[in-house]
């Protein structure tokens, strides 16, 4: 791999300044006095002495641009301070925590773009058919759903009525699983939600998908392969695939960074301890450094996915490859 | 491919093929013809076609190519929701083994569909009657699987836009093996190496490096060869190639039209050419069928068609068209009108609406194509034989003299104009797309602009009227009443129109931004509207309700509402039809008559530019290499890029002779010009240690004349005898 474009890192180092300042400033923004945020509502019965102390404590009476450098310090040295509820690391708690967000991301990302792009191909393959029509009408009704309650429609099927899949939680509490139990019983706890993100995720790849392939198939190119005689599979395969996909890729990268947004919904329906889960409890309890620090990584999680978009294009398509 | 069980349903009242016995007895006089043809010595070519038409008109048996193609009573139906589109109805004609058959028509008269049809391409709604035979083998009937293995094995098929015909995301290489390995059954490296070999044959240089490179890594005159590389790649029979010029510059079409020429010797193919360019037919083909409306007008050997023409349509377009090698004194001739989209199968001459020969019969019965006077020629028009005694059907429309209306003065000066552009990504190149310009227009004159893609003179023409601003240099354009106005009309009279405005608001809109004091705005706008030809009712209408010829039109009066000085029109008629090509022209030339209106014409087109111009500046790579006055700019063109471009423009006459080489090469890069003249690599006569390193000057040669060539004498205008090389 070639080594990446400067202006390409410059547009990357310019995103993340914006999202850490941003960061920085929110809480700042936000109405009310920094105090009341830290100490929640037991603000009222500190004594001044108190206050001063806590201020102190997290540095609030520096001056501002201390303490943005001070910000700066801590990410790049990797120490995100610690929770004002439970007084842990946060590095800890999201360390604890991210595995579970990817594996629901990662998961629903792999399922929906594999049906996205199968029926996307299909559908725009047999435009105006029998397979087409219903699967276009289905995939938008199914992009209309609202995420909260697709699950809870889930958990009341399969975890209510059919008692046959967990509804809560990463793992069964206390029962010390291991080996291919504990990975069995890890995967009956994802099944809901993964399928949940997923339902929600393939409807804008299939119609990516699609489109892209419609786009592709009225090209010049794919008559000019029609006319050396070249089949239907072989044209399908060879020659709009790998041009139709490319769009799909950049949609994908996308929609990945969205689960992470996403999960904060399924996992609150789930009660599945992800980063989402970790952002509600600290959004409900005022946890500042803890919103900061996952919104951090929210941002993290967006770049990477574009990233790996920008690293892939000239993989599959040489005209953006740099000469 | 919907054609399986349609094979020859004759809907009643549509005529029988009758004329099988004659097109038999035609073929024996075609390959005379062709062969005529096939000696550079025009001289020799006439005098193949008429003694030996005359001597064996409808006598021996069939000595001559045995037909290859034969498509008999082929009608394609569009079935859109809304209506039915008969795009070919009836169309009959054989392609001869050997033979390089044109199909000549405007949008919409069926040749691409015709083509398409013979390769089974046509997809629904497109349905397909009649036959088509190829070596006496039934294509219209064969399964999808029997099609696939006569496309590109039998018939090979080059489209008009090389650029999007290849598949950006694959080699060459693997694009022109793709055919090797799905007919000849080749493997990956036999292919290849196969590939590299037709590269070669087909012209590319160092075919062994090229043929990994990309599409987008080619420029346009090679990604045609390739394309001609892959059509021809398992020696087909027929080549279909679909408007395979249309997209080039002349210098590489002429480049193109040389290597088919050649191949189709080598090789003993037959050719079917598709294109609207009578200049180009004239260049190519044995056999020309000119297609209107779907149906075949007129048919014959091509010295019949161009200098015994026995259809009316065919002799309004080549009235209509401008001619670079006759006199620019009179208006072009006009076929009234656009060309017709036929809905319902047609029981009259699909022409006739149009037709200054239209008598009552030509709307109640349907013209077949029939023998003619003339030998091997057909015609389709019911009073053929009347066309002679007619005499001049399209009369020169107001063939008085110009007059230059204006004072003289300079209305728009440009000194030292350049226009760079950022290069590609991470390059540190700049694109030097205009690159030392110096331009006067006056009042009441056209300036033509010429050269070739990528030569800059669209960015000067958005310079002149301030929509890019130069990197050095100035535009003054001279003060009227206060006002400096300076308007465009650009290319494409589809997408340079906002389709959400009405014609009125469109027209109306420079009147409003310029504050123009107007007492009654719709009055106004119906002025101008009656000034570019068209109803006052048009005002109400939207851009989508226009004919291409008719938006430019209204594009013109937009700018005319601006109540310009000069007017920039960048490639104005490129977009349309031939025929509807000289209306606008005939068009800008009224409006300028005996007014101070001035233009600058940018047009790809010599012969287009040499009609309405008064002064001609030739661009090259940014720079303009030669200026003068129409006349003498095209009677005696002294820059040899001048030269080359004018001797490649095809002149629609089948004994024209070339008078020299086609120039080689591509242009090359405006972000890497070429040191010292930017010519010289493509010159015919460069002179190392000179043109190589030293950058000609753009000097006064003669009065009103400007050349930037080392080789030309400044004293006595004409080029200088280099060492050793050819006269000029």
């Amino acid at each position: 791999m070639k080594r990446l474009d400067l202006q390409k890192l410059g547009q990357y180092a310019i995103v993340i300044v914006v999202a850490v300042t941003l960061n920085f400033a929110l809480p700042r923004l936000m109405p009310g006095n920094p105090l009341a945020l830290i100490a929640g509502v037991d603000v009222g019965l500190l004594t001044p002495e108190q206050r001063a102390q806590i201020i102190a404590d997290v540095g609030l009476d520096e001056p501002i641009i201390n303490q943005y450098a001070d910000y700066w310090k801590s990410i790049v040295t990797g120490d995100l301070g610690q929770s004002y509820r439970s007084g842990r690391p946060i590095n800890e708690m999201i360390a604890e925590r991210l595995p579970w967000t990817l594996l629901l991301a990662g998961g629903a990302l792999v399922l929906s773009s594999i049906f996205g792009i199968v029926l996307g191909a299909i559908s725009a393959w047999r435009r105006g058919g029998k397979v087409d029509v219903p699967l276009l009408t289905g995939m938008i009704a199914l992009q209309s759903l609202p995420s909260f309650w697709l699950g809870m429609l889930l958990i009341s099927i399969f975890a209510v009525n059919l008692g046959v899949l967990p509804s809560f939680g990463a793992v069964s509490p206390a029962a010390n699983l291991e080996g291919w139990a504990q990975v069995r019983d890890v995967l009956e706890h994802a099944v809901l939600p993964i399928t949940t993100l997923s339902v929600l995720s393939t409807p804008g790849v299939y119609l990516t998908m699609r489109y892209s392939m419609l786009e592709v198939l009225g090209e010049d190119f794919i008559r000019t392969a029609r006319s050396k005689g070249a089949s239907e599979r072989r044209i399908l395969f060879g020659h709009v695939a790998r041009n139709a996909i490319a769009p799909v890729i950049t949609f994908l990268a996308i929609r990945f960074a969205f689960s992470f947004g996403g999960a904060v919904i399924i996992e609150t329906v789930f009660s599945y301890p992800g980063l989402g889960r970790l952002v509600f409890e600290a959004v409900s309890g005022r946890d500042f450094p803890v919103m900061q620090a996952a919104f951090l990584v929210f941002t993290a999680a967006v770049l990477m996915a574009n990233l790996t978009a920008d690293l892939l294009y000239p993989v599959l398509d040489p005209r953006t490859r740099s000469s | 491919m919907d054609t399986v069980g349609l094979h020859r349903p004759m809907s009643p009242g549509l005529p029988s093929p009758h004329h099988n016995d004659q097109m038999l007895a035609d073929e024996t006089t075609d390959g005379l013809t062709r062969r005529s043809k096939r000696g550079t010595n025009s001289a020799d070519r006439q005098l193949g076609t008429v003694t030996t038409s005359s001597a064996l008109d409808r006598s021996a048996p069939a000595t001559g190519p045995r037909p290859v193609l034969e498509v008999t009573d082929l009608y394609v139906k569009f079935g859109l929701p809304d209506r039915q589109v008969h795009a070919v109805t009836g169309a009959t004609f054989q392609v001869g083994a050997g033979e390089i058959f044109a199909l000549v028509g405007e949008s919409g008269s069926g040749k691409s569909v015709t083509a398409l049809s013979i390769m089974g391409l046509l997809q629904p709604p497109a349905r397909v009657e009649g036959s088509i035979r190829l070596d006496g083998r039934e294509l219209t009937t064969l399964k999808p699987r029997q099609l696939r293995s006569v496309r590109g094995r039998e018939i090979g098929m080059v489209f008009q836009d090389p650029m999007s015909s290849l598949n950006p995301v694959h080699t060459v290489g693997k694009q022109i093996g793709e055919s090797l390995r799905l007919h000849l059954d080749m493997n990956r490296s036999r292919a290849r190496s196969r590939s590299i070999d037709l590269l070669g044959q087909v012209g590319i240089p160092d075919p062994r490096n090229r043929v990994d490179d990309y599409p987008h890594e080619f420029s346009g005159g090679m990604r045609q060869r390739a394309m001609i590389a892959i059509a021809l790649a398992c020696d087909p029979k027929v080549l279909i190639a679909d408007e395979p010029t249309t997209a080039l510059d002349v210098t590489v079409q002429r480049q193109i039209v040389e290597l088919v020429l050649d191949l189709q010797r080598d090789r003993d193919m037959s050719v079917i050419w598709i294109t609207h360019d009578l200049g180009v037919v004239a260049e190519i083909a044995d056999r020309v069928a000119v297609m209107y409306g779907g149906r075949i007008m007129e048919e014959g050997p091509a010295g019949e068609i161009y200098g015994h023409t026995r259809h009316p349509y065919t002799s309004g377009l080549l009235r209509s068209i401008p001619r670079i090698e006759r006199s620019t004194g009179s208006q072009l001739a006009e076929i009234p009108g656009t060309p017709v989209t036929i809905t319902t199968s047609p029981t009259s001459c699909v022409f006739h609406a149009r037709c200054p020969m239209e008598a009552d019969d030509c709307q109640t019965s349907l013209p077949e194509l029939v023998p003619t006077d003339r030998p091997d020629h057909r015609s389709a028009c019911l009073h053929h034989a009347e066309l002679e005694e007619a005499g001049e059907l399209w009369s020169d429309v107001a063939a008085g003299t110009r007059r230059v209306g204006g004072d003289d003065r300079v209305i728009v000066r440009g000194s030292g104009l350049s226009v760079h552009f950022p290069g590609r990504r991470r390059s540190h190149s700049v694109v030097r797309a205009v690159d030392g310009v110096d331009l006067e227009v006056r009042a009441g004159r056209t300036l033509g602009v010429v050269g070739e893609s990528g030569c800059g003179k669209t960015t000067l023409g958005r310079t002149l009227v301030g929509l890019i601003k130069p990197t050095t240099g100035s535009v003054e354009i001279a003060e009227s009443g206060g006002r400096r106005v300076i308007q465009m009309v650009f290319q494409d009279p589809f997408s340079s129109m906002n389709p959400g405005m009405r014609i009125r608001d469109v027209i109306a809109e420079p009147i409003r931004i310029l504050s123009l004091e107007v007492s009654d705005l719709d009055a106004r706008v119906a002025e101008l509207l009656e000034m570019v030809g068209l109803p006052a009712d048009a005002a109400g209408r939207h851009p989508h309700e226009f004919s291409g010829g008719q938006r430019q039109r209204i594009a013109i009066a937009r700018a005319l509402a601006a109540e310009p000085e000069v007017i920039v029109c960048d490639e104005p008629v490129s977009a349309l039809d031939v025929s509807v090509q000289a209306q606008i022209i005939n068009l800008l030339r009224d409006l300028q008559d005996g007014s101070g209106l001035a233009f600058v014409f940018i047009a790809h087109d010599l012969a287009v530019v040499r009609h309405i111009s008064d002064e001609v500046a030739v661009m090259y790579l940014g720079l303009i290499v030669e200026r003068a006055t129409r006349d003498d700019l095209y009677s005696s063109p002294l820059h040899p890029y001048t030269k080359a471009l004018l001797d490649s423009v095809p002149v629609p006459d089948p004994d024209h002779v070339r008078s020299s080489e086609p120039l080689h090469g591509d242009l090359p890069s405006p972000s890497a010009p070429p040191a010292g003249c930017r010519f010289h690599t493509r010159c015919p006569i460069a002179v190392p240690g000179m043109c190589d390193t030293d950058v000609p000057r753009l000097r006064p040669v003669a009065a009103h004349r400007w050349v930037a060539c080392h080789l030309v004498d400044p004293d006595s205008p004409h080029i200088r005898q280099p060492q050793g090389g050819e006269r000029q």
